[in-house]
């Protein structure tokens, strides 16, 4: 690392000359020869299943990237069940890749553990800095250094069966939390039989638009030290709320308790839910199992206590550099290719994600449909991050966020189990 | 292990003192250090791939050790700090403990018990018969741990289980109205069936082995003195297999005590449902979950420590002096 550091130092000019000469290229062309890595091989870490049509995509992104810069590109497809661990394991023993796609939530842990490198002068010197979708650049920002490249994100909102729906007379935006609980409670009246709005104990981006819905957050930044506010009254409020929908209004079963979003699609497409939240890259996923159900889909914003979109989380990916690579250049022109041009716009469309810049964002919308525009207002207009801290990925690995809601589901008073969930994260955010 | 820490016995042990001093001291060396020569390789591999690791993780278990340490190579000793702060939080003595030792005592018991029943049971079959039914059982034991928990699961399915779909066909329980893998003691009672169903088929044909060492005689002597099929077991099977039973148990307590993946698999078994955590889920969640590979360490080694002890006092209990 330390050799890499001098090797950096010594040719700074000339590769910000470089990544210049590069800016010229873009849109997944090229001249051929912008950094010459003929000879030369980049690996890069995929992350499995986002894109169902993968193959032919990392086929065509290969012969790209040889063409352009004479590199050869070896693409390593990982599950995401473990890779947290791989990542880790990756970085400990220098035999991770040079170029990988990292989940948001993870980029601040592995760059305050030093493993990812700081991107920050190769984007500013190639013309990306503006024109990023900002949740996702705010994800991979740490103590103003970018440790990653937006590349796609993907936010949460309600999905509905239009015939279910239909059949109970509820078709309308909720505008608000009463609105909602209306709906829900129509739903259970017209057909006691349906789950109307499923509250998956083990998914916690189901609960935080109510969370944050309610005015209430999960933790709070006072200047660089982090303090958790789970367990104030708002977040409280949106809490409650949110559980109460199971726990007084039968919007869910005793089932969902322990259920993930994979349980709550395999009802879904069961056509026993009318209406879920899910994220914006699952229509697709439909599209596939029932291609029937994906006809009659219909998408609303989650509403906040008193408007129509409350904050969602936005999750995605950023492509990384690792900081142990040995071709620094060669990794940010594949970085390059594969977030901005031809290659992105085509990713966010056969994934069913948005794109991490505007400008392919504002493409995608406009060539979209209904379902898009409402996950697309979500995200734009409710798009949020979780607390960018190191410490946020132990708070997600210690799964604090979802005891605090299985339990509340369990039969938990609220305040106590949010309390005890704050203790944990000041304990986390302590050191 | 026993073995190997009492060197064997020199062939000339029993001489008189007059012919040993003439036994030069080189060959004598030699002598002694013949056995640890053909050992060597034997204590080589294990020196590498157990004894290392295990000094690594009591090494790593007085460090406050996190990703960073290990991505920058850093060390950070913190002494006795992690076994301080394990041991003193309630979350051990009330949760992590009672479900490690009560679940593998619940499970120990039942596996002998249905081992020994399958066993017995087989051993009363004609060849073909057993034959058959041993590959039947052996099967349950092939099952990979993965697979099984996830067959258990799905028969208990809250929702639309095997076993709820029947409770609900006897107007007994609606689906959906409980959740099994919310509640400590059901989610253990199916662990306890997933273990036990797994672990039942190594101890049948491990004792089924054993029974067909006993000699047919004694029981018959012991019939002949009017000895009923009940204390016949107890007083001609039992003696006779209690090395093989030791040997059961110790392993299907070790087996039963580190029990991750059939816990971890389970619905909020992967540290969510915080009171169904076991010492082998608090583990792995602190190391590789949290990235705290110290405090991770830590309860391993605890974990390990009592794994000893017990060990240890079954081998008193079980075996006689001479047969250790």
């Amino acid at each position: 690392m330390i050799a890499r550091r001098k090797v950096l130092a010594a040719g700074a000019a000339g590769s910000a000359a470089l990544a210049l000469a590069a800016c010229s290229g873009d849109s997944g062309g090229g001249d051929g020869g912008v950094v010459d890595g003929s000879g030369k091989t980049i690996t890069m870490w995929l992350m499995e299943g986002t894109n169902a049509s993968a193959d032919t995509y990392i086929e065509e992104l290969k012969a790209a990237f040889t063409e352009a810069t004479g590199a050869t590109l070896d693409v390593q497809v990982q599950p995401w069940d473990g890779a947290h661990d791989k990542f880790v394991t990756a970085m400990a023993g220098g035999t991770g890749p040079d170029v990988a796609e990292v989940g948001t939530t993870w980029v601040p842990e592995f760059a305050d553990a030093g493993g990812l490198d700081d991107l920050t002068e190769d984007i500013d010197a190639a013309g990306l800095a503006e024109g990023m979708v900002e949740g996702l650049v705010e994800a991979g920002t740490l103590d103003g250094v970018m440790y990653g490249m937006p590349w796609y994100a993907g936010v949460r909102s309600i999905l509905g069966n239009k015939d279910l729906l239909d059949e109970a007379g509820v078709t309308t935006q909720p505008e608000s939390w009463d609105d909602l609980l209306t709906m829900i409670t129509t739903l259970k009246e017209h057909n006691p039989d349906w789950i109307p709005f499923p509250i998956p104990g083990a998914s916690i981006f189901a609960a935080t638009p109510f969370i944050w819905g309610a005015g209430g957050e999960i933790a709070s930044d006072d200047g660089g030290s982090w303090s958790a506010a789970i367990n104030a009254p708002e977040a409280v409020e949106g809490l409650s709320w949110y559980t109460d929908l199971a726990l007084k209004h039968g919007s869910s079963t005793a089932a969902a308790n322990t259920w993930v979003e994979t349980d709550v699609l395999a009802e879904f497409l069961q056509e026993k839910v009318p209406m879920f939240i899910t994220g914006s890259w699952v229509p697709a996923t439909i599209a596939q199992d029932n291609p029937e159900l994906a006809e009659k889909l219909v998408a609303f914003t989650i509403p906040a206590k008193d408007s129509a979109v409350a904050p969602s989380f936005l999750g995605g990916s950023l492509m990384c550099r690792f900081l142990e690579t040995e071709e620094p250049e060669l990794s940010f022109e594949l970085i390059k290719l594969v977030t901005t041009g031809d290659f992105a716009t085509r990713w966010a469309e056969e994934t069913n994600y948005f794109p991490g810049t505007t400008e392919a964002m504002e493409e995608i919308v406009e060539a979209g449909d209904e379902l898009t525009k409402v996950f697309a207002t979500q995200m734009l207009e409710g798009g949020k991050s979780v607390p960018v801290t190191p410490a946020w990925g132990k708070i997600e690995g210690a799964k604090t966020m979802n005891t605090l809601v299985s339990s509340v589901l369990g039969g938990a008073d609220v305040q106590e189990a949010a309390d005890t969930a704050a203790a944990e994260m000041d304990e986390i955010f302590g050191g | 292990m026993t073995q190997l820490d009492s060197p064997p016995r020199s062939p000339t042990g029993g001489a008189a003192p007059l012919e040993r001093r003439t036994v030069p001291l080189g060959r004598r060396l030699r002598r002694a250090s013949m056995p640890w020569l053909l050992l060597a390789p034997a204590l080589l591999v294990l020196a590498v791939l157990l004894l290392w690791p295990m000094l690594r993780v009591l090494n790593l278990s007085l460090q406050d050790f996190e990703l960073r340490n290990l991505l920058r190579g850093e060390s950070n000793y913190i002494g006795l700090d992690n076994y301080v702060q394990v041991l003193t939080d309630p979350f051990l003595w009330k949760t992590v403990l009672p479900n490690t030792v009560g679940f593998a005592l619940v499970c120990v018991v039942l596996t002998m018990i249905v081992g020994t029943v399958v066993a017995v049971f087989l051993n009363s079959l004609g060849t073909a018969w057993r034959s058959i039914s041993t590959t039947a059982i052996m099967v349950a034991w092939a099952v990979p741990a993965l697979t099984g928990t996830y067959i258990f699961v799905w028969l208990f399915d809250p929702q639309s289980g095997l076993v709820i779909s029947t409770l609900d066909g006897l107007g007994v329980m609606e689906p959906g109205s409980f959740n099994w893998f919310t509640n400590r003691w059901t989610f253990y009672a199916i662990a306890t069936i997933n273990v036990v169903y797994h672990g039942f088929p190594f101890i049948a044909v491990t004792m089924l082995a054993g029974l067909m060492t006993v000699p047919k005689e004694l029981y018959e002597a012991a019939a002949m003195d009017g000895a009923t099929a009940w204390s016949r077991f107890w007083n001609v099977t039992v003696p006779a297999l209690r090395p093989i039973i030791a040997v059961c148990v110790i392993l299907s307590t070790i087996w039963d005590f580190k029990v991750f993946v059939q816990i971890y698999l389970m619905p909020g078994g992967d540290g969510s449902t915080r009171e169904v955590m076991n010492l082998g889920v608090w583990s792995y969640t602190q190391s590789f979950a949290q990235g705290e590979y110290g405090m991770g360490s830590t309860i391993a080694v605890l974990l390990t420590a009592l794994l000893l002890v017990i060990s240890v006092i079954y081998l008193r209990v079980l075996m006689k002096e001479d047969e250790l």
